[in-house]
């Protein structure tokens, strides 16, 4: 197997974007082609959940590929639920590892805004097991404050625990031009002032407004590239060190241990051994905060901390900028935004470009390995990857 | 005609699935769906619940109470409640009701009230 390199990035703004899909991805792929410094690619894998039901467009990658002027090379869509980002990442790894390609561009997008916030929160919903679960009306909300509460009353977090995180990632967003929300937040305002009732109602007890990701519209953009490749473009050497995946069980109340993210333990692992590292090496993450009690869970699922303690650590600013293990500086999916589609790729972008020293104000010092997080389902979809800069 | 909610029992080794499954996830050798639909019992705990507030299109309530039981069988399954103070660890009942409406279609499934 070759080894892969990320020789190009790019992104949009995260945001509701008045613009067809084809562009956005578009937008974002022309940023990381002309980051690489490369016209010509083998292969396009577009990462998309919703295109054909939510903007009624099909055969995503097609246009995609025709917009920017790249025929004839190979192009394909994948959609794997919130976690279709990161199995375009392992795909387009895939295509030059074996050797058929030696560049392939991986462009995440989603343009969710174009319905509204009922609409897309039924579509996300219909990841769900269609005969036990959907029907009842049950949405990922709902999945993430049922796990909550079993979470809450086996390890002794709390709503506080939860606003934490939701404040810390929002805030983390103001570092990052490109994320969704820009707008400071603190524990006085969503928990403990009397307003905060009103200003962070719940959506699904005990989950409340700000424990959730908001709906995005958005595009982000990696182009990989062999060894070969990589040195004569001349960007920095950032690889693709390991690569792990696993599901779990369709329906959530089916696992064992309900608190338990199987599918996220075993794809960290699996990404561990190829890379041959241990979650103490790594010095930046991204995990897939799309309800901040799912930040604390996988922090403990890829093992930052022993299970049940995340929140020990969140309270110890251990997750922050500055600590010991940084997760989400750019904001996360809390504060950069969820385009379901895009989502994957915006992480390891935000990897790489901590990688290379490009973070300006959320730069996590010294930041030689990290780590990304994406997670599909309810955690029945789970892709893990690990990145590092060679000098 | 009381409507019930299925597991599927494999002919083979017998184990108990809900949701189905095309091929069996203990013995894995079935041939081609040998399973045989049993009930599943109708009361238990409830393990976890919420109460939506956002919901989707075609639920015209105010909020939604949903619940994970853990079935006196020990299976699990995901229901409506429509309980007052729900806690964790409570006796609950159920009883099959159209969960889910849409213009020419009603789903049935399982809501649970205090035992």
């Amino acid at each position: 197997m070759r080894d892969v390199y990320v020789a190009g990035i790019g992104i949009t703004t995260f945001t509701r974007l008045e613009y067809p899909l084809t562009e956005i991805a578009a937008y974002a792929s022309m940023m990381a082609l002309r980051d690489a410094g490369v016209t010509e690619v083998d292969q396009i894998y577009v990462a998309n959940m919703g295109a054909p039901r939510i903007n009624h467009q099909t055969a995503l990658a097609s246009a995609v590929a025709d917009s920017l002027s790249l025929l004839p090379a190979g192009a394909a869509a994948i959609e794997n639920g919130p976690a279709s980002g990161a199995a375009a990442i392992k795909a387009g790894f895939q295509a030059v590892a074996s050797g058929m390609d030696e560049v392939v561009l991986v462009t995440g997008v989603e343009r969710m805004r174009e319905v509204n916030n009922l609409e897309a929160t039924d579509f996300v919903a219909t990841l769900t097991h269609p005969l036990t679960e959907y029907i009842y009306g049950v949405t990922l909300p709902a999945h993430a404050a049922m796990f909550a509460r079993l979470y809450m009353e086996k390890y002794g977090v709390t709503e506080r625990h939860l606003a934490m995180v939701g404040v810390k990632n929002q805030n983390a967003a103001l570092n990052n031009k490109w994320a969704h929300l820009q707008q400071k937040i603190t524990l006085e305002g969503i928990l403990d002032s009397p307003e905060a009732m009103t200003n962070n109602p719940y959506v699904a007890e005990p989950l409340r407004f700000f424990d959730a990701c908001p709906v995005s519209d958005g595009g982000a953009a990696l182009v990989l590239v062999s060894e070969e490749k990589a040195r004569e473009l001349g960007r920095p050497m950032i690889r693709i060190s390991g690569v792990g995946q696993a599901t779990d069980t369709h329906a959530v109340f089916e696992r064992e241990e309900p608190t338990d993210l199987l599918a996220v333990r075993r794809a960290a692992a699996a990404a561990y051994e190829m890379a041959g590292i241990g979650p103490e090496d790594i010095d930046v993450a991204e995990l897939h905060d799309a309800f901040t009690i799912l930040e604390i869970a996988e922090s403990e699922e890829v093992g930052f901390f022993p299970k049940g303690e995340g929140h020990l650590g969140l309270e110890k600013g251990e997750t922050a900028l500055g600590g010991k293990i940084p997760i989400n500086v750019g904001g996360g999916l809390k504060g950069r935004g969820h385009p379901v589609g895009a989502t994957g790729v915006a992480q390891a972008w935000e990897i790489v470009t901590q990688l290379r020293g490009d973070g300006g104000k959320r730069q996590v010092e010294g930041a030689r390995i990290g780590l990304t997080l994406n997670f599909g389902g309810f955690g029945n979809n789970v892709v893990c990857l690990t990145f590092v800069r060679e000098d | 005609m009381a409507r019930e909610i299925y597991a599927y029992k494999c002919r083979r080794c017998g184990t108990l699935h809900y949701p189905m499954r095309m091929v069996c996830k203990n013995c894995k050798e079935n041939d081609f769906f040998e399973f045989d639909t049993v009930p599943l019992p109708k009361t238990g705990k409830l393990l976890t619940y919420t109460t939506v507030y956002n919901l989707p299109a075609q639920y015209d309530v105010a909020t939604l109470g949903l619940g994970i039981v853990e079935l006196e069988n020990g299976m699990r399954m995901l229901g409506q409640i429509e309980i007052d103070n729900p806690s964790t660890g409570m006796a609950v009942k159920g009883s099959v009701k159209v969960v889910r409406q849409e213009a020419y279609d009603s789903y049935y499934g399982m809501v649970f009230t205090a035992a």
